[in-house]
């Protein structure tokens, strides 16, 4: 048989046509580098581990890289954190790195009030020259910085001793004071010294979870995954107000009133004390002030809780049982306890009952403070705001000499006292004592609690500087100087994330224009000041990471064992503390407090209770809903800045705002589902579509933080303790969106 | 460990002076260099290939398919979060387009419960590689293949034309127009990573372990669609027999709803489509009136008429097959869509129509064969010649018009949709096909007469069809209101959706429908009633009732469109 002439198949081929351009391009191929099939034209000639940049989970994300660059990434299936598992987020790391509005050059604004495109040069100018004026002109305490939980450890030192022992400012924080503040005060009141005390693992070996106001399938889905991954049928307790995702997969959920959780858990602390439920050999050997606790507690009965909680006291009882006779027990908590008017409170009432039940330094136990940002954690220790670098204190004269001869600064430049927390600086400007605030890769402008007046703060001020990955932030767009910064993937340094495993990123992307890491920003600019000198030892990140070694010598932090970054990259990253001489395996747990010493002198942790507060704001008959705020989607990061990046998770989230409202209230007020509703505080105003469910009880709403204006609702109520600013409670009304709300 | 080139130059002075260039082109260049690959050591084998097994090893079968079976995507609902990690994992993996943001798979929400015990299930879903998959039947193409082995239903990219009529056979919403590239994508299980037995990018990707990959027989699968069982708030399963199971320990309470449920949003409007419709109905319905007004009245009732008759319904035809055009993403390849004739309606109606205006063109031609011979003095063929193939020819395009037309319906009905049902389309189709088919004879009568030099008894033809116009049409506008009795309906059905649409938010083309064919009708009965009405008066009214009459048909077919409103897998909050 001859084969058909070429014509006829070419006639075929025309007419019903298999293969081509449009089937090559969805082609895959084998990747190497165990990472499996990737599409064609994108397999790697190299493959390299980076943890990811959004949230403090800390995932290993595997770059897949040609010649040098990143072309696709998945999830490191040797890395313990996450098992070659990610979220949207992670998924998506190397999306918002593209973005069209990504900052390429400083920008200044102009006589006419627009920013336009500066030089480097006449950029780092503009900085010293009306920063050092407003320093000359007002003093020292009249400039600050806001700073962040979202960049490298490196950098956030860097920042913070420029800041500090370069420009002479005073007051420096950062957005962890949104999201960490509590459980650092907590920690450190309890246990002397900021120490999550637990590693992942701890998820997979319980016999009884429980979490308090953490929709962690939400908000960090490959914990979540470790809790799957418990072979023991742990009894799970999810204790929040709505039935969230991870509600939905309890054991047991908890709906309490919103702010009623002091109450209910000392209540359980009193019911675990009259049963006997407690470990008594434990409390004697390694805490202090049981007494004063118990006495605090014992007003507290079950029908009190029930009473404040909305709880039926047999639900109260059975969570009191499961703590109490549980035997690996550990309970974790995120923003629920966090963002509250009584935050530290709340949490040390958590930390207390892993005290007394015994429940700590054992696998799967722990008081367990879940962290936000990818390296909170780095910021706590390092960020010199708060605290003196590694954990220090500025009032110590022994703690700034050592620092300074680590530094290789002179002691005078540290300063005595430490800085102002995030609100205070913002009632300083608002007072007019500070004219002068540089921000960090945060975004004041959306996340600050009563938002529409923290704008009216930054447009207060003489000089802002923005130091950004994008233009378009609502905090970048009030800026008199803008920064243009390179983001995660585009340099090197290390995150620590919420099980304390400092882990490392990479440089595997071209910032674009003239972007630059922040570390260089910073370097340029003491440059620039003339303190250039001052900073020699911060040559780089990895020398700045020698430094950091230094100085957590003798510091809980201790992390002196790890040799370089090689180092961290082999282990899989590693958890602090790893005092030098010491050794480590690679995806090595551990957690602390295995011998039942603490860093407080006396080597005990204190049990530290106080009364329960009312809410600063309760609900009227004008206003009678509690607006209760939080993460709408794992696909969403914050105020959006990168994930709004990515089309692919934009198509995840709703692109307009949503209200929760129970179906009941929602009837009563005539709201239909899916149309505009008005939500308003005494303080603003918000239009969002109704989305009447039971997830939500009667007389509670519930709203994403991530759009813009949830903010303009929040009430401005802080920790007195912490200063976190308490976004989970504030009193709304809720109406149909009219007529004349449309025109507006 | 520190980089010679990175260690600074000292400043020359300490004073204050401004930063010399230099320092900032150094950083500059830093940054553009890439130091992972340097740096770091290489963990992974360059030439390890499918990933440890063990990840994902109980997620997929041990063995093929056997006869009768076929492999299906399980979704286990107790361990789906809503972390929507599969879609981006399957977005990333499979080289989906990053700026169109194309995804294969979602992830949606069903809620209800009460108070006391609320419920939330997120759901996720992708292609269900149904046994009877309506994106192949209804493929004109034959872009779509069912594998005989694994039943993977795989779309051939280079072979779709971009007609885009699976994107409404499919009732989950799984075909992916690309505009960029003018065709559909989909899902196909990853089938190059099962060949390799390599999980799927969405079974390798979930954290929890709810997606999974299992054989499930086929006979078991039309039993389960037999007794609607697939997801509460998903579309009939009886229409595709879809193969993936959803299971769960935790039974849904009875009132669970999809959290987009109350959701009523308008369709893609397909303008092309729309004319093509219209168009086509008009063109076929001239045709067919100038057939069977020359049968009940013999054609002398039509007289001169019939050259100008046939040219305005061909000319009418040719732009509705020209406006289809339009409608498809490679155009390029049109004449493949002939292909799905076993199957696809489309495929029917192209051939039908293909024929129709074949034989249009010729018909309409032979009009024009007399005059035009005489004129340039060329022999004139027989008459009695023209009129056997004038007869014969009427017949074929009248024949393959109206079955082009039943194609048009059976097309729309096959989608299951109760907005498009077959009473509903073939009364809109055919009546549609009437009314403009009449009143473009009506328009050509008048033309003609004036031309011809006022022949009394074409205008009176025309004059006798005002009525029976008027009839048809009042007949169209009300059969088209039937669908607001359903504004009562209980519960927010898919006949009430469309109805709320209609009323909301596409209200304008709703008015511009009724009012456009009131007045078409108003205008017939205004010169219905005036007799004696001058020739050129005549011709204006009628040419103003025909272009509103037109207008009001092509607004119904805009909501025809567009106020569809099917059955689809939940969605999640929010738009």
């Amino acid at each position: 048989m001859k084969a058909p002439p070429k014509l006829v198949t070419g006639a075929l081929e025309l007419l019903h046509q298999r293969q081509g351009p449009l089937t090559r391009e969805l082609l895959r191929e084998p990747g190497g580098f165990g990472i499996g099939q990737v599409p064609a034209g994108k397999k790697p000639d190299a493959t390299t581990t980076a943890v990811c940049g959004f949230c403090s989970t800390g995932c290993g994300l595997e770059v897949h890289l040609q010649a040098g660059e990143a072309v696709g990434l998945s999830p490191a299936r040797d890395y313990s954190v996450n098992f070659g598992m990610a979220c949207p987020k992670g998924w998506e790391a190397l999306a918002p790195l593209r973005a069209k509005d990504r900052a390429t050059t400083p920008l200044l604004r102009n006589e006419r009030g627009v920013l336009v495109p500066a030089t480097w040069d006449r950029a780092l100018e503009a900085f010293t020259r009306r920063m050092k004026a407003i320093i000359e002109k007002h003093g020292p305490e009249s400039v600050a910085w806001l700073g962040t939980g979202q960049i490298p450890t490196e950098e956030l030192a860097l920042l913070g001793a420029f800041a500090k022992f370069g420009m002479g400012v005073v007051h420096g924080d950062g957005n962890t004071r949104q999201c960490m503040a509590t459980a650092v005060v907590a920690y450190k009141q309890s246990f002397g010294f900021d120490a999550p005390p637990y590693t992942y693992e701890d998820f997979e070996q319980s016999d009884v979870i429980v979490l308090v106001g953490s929709n962690l399938c939400i908000a960090h889905p490959i914990l979540w995954e470790h809790v799957c991954r418990n072979p023991h049928s742990p009894e799970i307790v999810v204790i929040d107000p709505r039935r969230t995702e991870t509600a939905m997969n309890a054991t047991l959920h908890l709906p309490l009133a919103p702010k009623s959780d002091l109450t209910l858990f000392y209540a359980v602390t009193h019911h675990l004390i009259s049963r006997g439920w407690i470990d008594r050999d434990f409390i004697d050997a390694h805490t202090t002030g049981f007494e004063d606790l118990a006495r605090q507690v014992s007003s507290f009965s079950l029908a009190h809780a029930a009473a404040a909680t909305g709880l039926p006291t047999e639900q109260i009882a059975r969570l009191a049982q499961l703590i109490g006779t549980g035997k690996r027990v550990s309970i974790w908590w995120t923003m629920g306890v966090n963002q509250s008017h009584e935050a530290v409170r709340t949490a040390q009432a958590l930390i207390n009952l892993a005290l007394i039940t015994g429940n700590i330094g054992r696998p799967g136990t722990g008081a367990n403070s879940i962290t936000g940002q990818c390296n909170a954690m780095g910021s706590r220790l390092f960020s010199n705001t708060t605290n003196l670098l590694g954990g220090r204190d500025f009032t110590n004269p022994e703690h700034r000499a050592t620092v300074a001869k680590t530094l290789g600064i002179p002691v005078e430049r540290i300063p005595d006292r430490p800085s102002l927390a995030y609100d205070q600086i913002m009632e300083g400007i608002l007072r007019g004592k500070i004219k002068g605030l540089w921000i960090v890769a945060t975004n004041t402008a959306h996340s600050w609690i009563n938002q529409a007046d923290a704008v009216e703060v930054l447009k207060r001020l003489d000089f802002l500087v923005v130091q950004d990955m994008y233009t378009t932030t609502e905090t970048a767009s009030l800026a008199h100087l803008v920064l243009p910064a390179a983001g995660w993937g585009e340099k090197e340094g290390t995150f620590i994330n919420s099980e304390r495993r400092i882990g490392l990123l990479k440089k595997v992307s071209r910032a674009p224009g003239e972007a630059l890491a922040d570390f260089s920003i910073i370097k340029l600019l003491a440059e620039a000041w003339g303190v250039g000198d001052l900073f020699r030892r911060f040559s780089d990140p990895e020398a700045t990471f020698q430094l950091l070694k230094e100085l957590s010598r003798g510091q809980p932090c201790d992390i002196t064992g790890i040799e370089d970054y090689a180092m961290l990259d082999d282990k899989r990253g590693i958890q602090w503390p790893l005092r030098e001489g010491e050794r480590v395996v690679a995806q090595s747990q551990r957690r602390l407090f295995a011998d039942g010493t603490f860093f407080h002198a006396d080597g005990r942790a204190k049990l530290i209770a106080d009364d329960p507060r009312p809410v600063p704001e309760t609900t009227s008959a004008e206003f009678p809903f509690v607006l209760l705020t939080g993460r709408g989607s794992s696909s969403q990061w914050h105020t959006q800045t990168r994930t709004a990046k990515s089309a692919v998770l934009r198509r995840l989230y709703p692109s307009e705002p949503y209200v929760e409202v129970s179906p009941d209230d929602a009837e009563r007020l005539a709201i239909e589902p899916g149309t505009w509703v008005i939500v308003e505080s005494r303080r603003g105003m918000l239009r969002a579509r109704a989305h009447p469910t039971h997830v939500v009880r009667p007389g509670q709403v519930f709203v994403p933080m991530h759009y813009a204006k949830a903010n303009q609702l929040t009430f401005p109520a802080f920790d007195p303790h912490s200063r976190q600013p308490s976004y989970k409670h504030c009193a709304v009304r809720l109406r149909p969106v009219e007529a004349a709300d449309q025109a507006t | 460990m520190v980089d010679a080139s990175l260690v600074l130059p000292k400043p020359a002075s300490k004073k204050r002076e401004p930063v010399r260039l230099p320092l900032v082109q150094h950083y500059l260049r830093e940054q553009q260099r890439l130091t992972a690959v340097e740096r770091f050591s290489q963990r992974h084998e360059a030439d390890a290939l499918a990933p440890d097994a063990r990840y994902y090893r109980d997620l997929l079968p041990l063995e093929k398919p056997g006869p009768g079976q076929q492999l299906a995507f399980q979704v286990d609902l107790d361990a789906c979060s809503g972390c929507k990690a599969c879609v981006t994992a399957c977005h990333l993996l499979n080289g989906l387009d990053d700026e169109e943001g194309e995804t294969w798979r979602s992830v949606g929400l069903l809620h209800g419960g009460t108070p006391e015990a609320p419920v939330q299930q997120t759901v996720t879903t992708a292609c269900h590689h149904c046994v009877d998959p309506a994106c192949m039947k209804g493929c004109p193409v034959g872009a779509y293949e069912k594998d005989p082995v694994t039943g993977i239903v795989k779309h051939l990219d280079d072979q779709c034309i971009g007609c885009q009529y699976c994107t409404l056979t499919c009732p989950y919403e799984v075909p992916q127009y690309s505009k960029k590239r003018g065709i559909v994508r989909k899902c196909d299980m990853c089938s190059d990573r099962l060949a390799e037995g390599e999980a799927p990018a969405c079974v390798q990707a979930c954290p929890n372990e709810a997606i999974s990959i299992r054989i499930v027989e086929t006979k078991r699968v039309l039993e389960d669609a037999a007794g609607e069982a697939f997801l509460p708030g998903a579309p009939s399963p009886t229409i595709t027999v879809p193969t993936t199971t959803y299971k769960s320990r935790r039974p849904l309470p009875r009132n669970v709803l999809p959290a987009d449920f109350h959701r009523v949003r308008s369709a893609h409007r397909h303008t092309p489509l729309v004319f093509l419709l219209v168009l086509t109905q008009l063109s076929v319905g001239a045709f067919v009136a100038d057939l069977v007004l020359g049968k009940l009245g013999g054609y002398a009732t039509l007289g001169v008429a019939r050259p100008y008759q046939s040219l305005l319904a061909l000319v009418m035809g040719l732009l509705a097959l020209g406006a289809s055009v339009f409608h498809l993403g490679r155009p390029q390849y049109a004449f493949r869509a002939v292909l799905g004739i076993r199957t696809s309606w489309m495929s029917r109606e192209c051939l039908a129509f293909g024929l129709f205006a074949g034989s249009a063109v010729a018909y309409a031609s032979l009009f024009w064969v007399e005059p035009l011979t005489q004129r340039f003095g060329l022999p004139v063929p027989p008459a009695a010649l023209l009129a056997t193939l004038r007869n014969a020819l009427g017949l074929v395009v009248a024949g393959s018009g109206v079955l082009g037309v039943l194609c048009s319906m059976m097309l729309y009905k096959v989608t299951a949709r109760r907005w498009w049902s077959a009473a509903r389309t073939s009364s809109r189709f055919f009546l549609t096909a009437a009314v403009l088919g009449l009143s473009t004879t009506n328009v050509a009568l008048i033309v003609a007469s004036l031309v011809e030099g006022r022949d009394s008894a074409v205008r009176a033809t025309a004059f006798g069809l005002l009525h029976p116009l008027a009839l048809l049409a009042c007949l169209k506008l009300a059969l088209d209101c039937e669908i607001f009795l359903h504004l009562k309906d209980r519960g927010l059905g898919e006949l009430r959706r469309t109805a709320l649409l209609l009323v909301g938010e596409l209200r304008p083309y709703s008015l511009l429908r009724f009012g456009a064919g009131a007045l078409g009708v108003l205008v017939l009965l205004l010169v219905g009633a005036t007799p004696g009405i001058e020739a050129e008066a005549q011709l204006a009214s009628s040419v103003t009732a025909w272009a509103l009459l037109l207008a009001g048909e092509i607004c119904e077919r805009v909501l025809f469109f567009s106020a569809q409103s099917a059955p689809k897998m939940p969605g999640a909050v929010g738009p």
